[in-house]
C-alpha cells in the first residue's frame, strides 16, 4: 500500500460491466519528500504520476489515502473487473520519522 | 522481498475490514548501507517491528491474504521477519537515532 493525497474525482458515462456506479477518486502518491514534510502538505502534485484509483471507503478530495497497486487490487470482488488500484484505507494520521541522517 | 527500515505508523479508521486490528507501519526501501530507495510502502506487521528497525518486507499478496485471514483482502506487502544482520554490510540492528 502507499499512501496518496486525493486531489480529484473522475465519473465514468459508460462502463465495462461490474464498474458500473463505481467511485473513482484521482491521486497524487506521496514520494519521500511528502513524508518528511510532516503534517504540513507539499504544495502542488507530487512528481510521481497521479493515478485513478477506485473507491469503496468514500475518499474526498484532499483526504490522504492509503491505496494498494496491482492484482491484489481486484482481490475484494466477487468477480474481479479490470482494476488495478484500490483505496484500501482512509488515512487519519501519520506518525514519520525518518532517520535523522538520510 | 525488500529490505526496509520501520519509519513511521499511521492509524486509519476507515479502511479494509481485513486490516481491523493490524499495525500498519511505514516501510523505507533502503540499500545494503541504509540509503533510502524509492517510495516508503505501508506494510502489515504482525512481528512488532520497532522504529527504525531493519525488516524485510514481502509483497506477495497471497501469503498477506492467508495472514490476514481474508481472501478478499487486498493486503499485498507484509512484514515477514526483523534483520539480524546483513553482510556484507552492516551488522547494526537498527539505525540509531541521533
Amino acid at each position: 500500500m502507499r499512501l496518496g493525497a486525493v486531489i480529484g474525482r473522475v465519473t465514468l458515462s459508460v462502463t465495462v460491466p461490474g464498474l458500473e456506479g463505481a467511485r473513482w477518486l484521482v491521486v497524487s502518491p506521496f514520494t519521500r519528500e511528502h513524508f518528511q514534510q510532516g503534517s504540513v502538505p507539499l504544495p502542488g502534485v507530487s512528481k510521481d504520476p497521479s493515478l485513478v484509483v477506485y473507491d469503496a471507503l468514500g475518499g474526498g478530495t484532499g483526504d490522504t489515502v492509503g491505496f494498494v497497486e496491482g492484482r491484489e487490487a481486484a482481490q475484494p470482488f466477487e468477480v474481479a473487473p479490470p482494476i488495478d488500484a484500490v483505496t484500501a484505507a482512509l488515512v487519519d494520521s501519520v506518525y514519520y520519522q525518518p532517520k535523522p541522517s538520510s | 522481498m525488500l529490505l526496509a527500515r520501520v519509519e513511521g505508523n499511521l492509524t486509519a479508521t476507515r479502511k479494509h475490514s481485513s486490516f481491523e486490528g493490524w499495525r500498519l507501519v511505514i516501510c523505507q526501501p533502503i540499500s545494503r548501507d541504509g540509503q533510502a530507495e524509492g517510495v516508503p510502502q505501508v506494510a502489515i506487521d504482525s512481528l512488532g517491528a520497532g522504529m527504525h528497525q531493519r525488516v524485510i518486507i514481502s509483497s506477495d499478496g497471497s501469503a498477506a491474504r492467508i495472514a490476514v485471514g481474508d481472501s478478499k483482502s487486498p493486503a499485498r506487502w507484509m512484514i515477514v521477519g526483523i534483520v539480524d544482520e546483513v553482510n556484507p554490510g552492516t551488522t547494526a540492528l537498527e539505525d540509531s537515532v541521533a
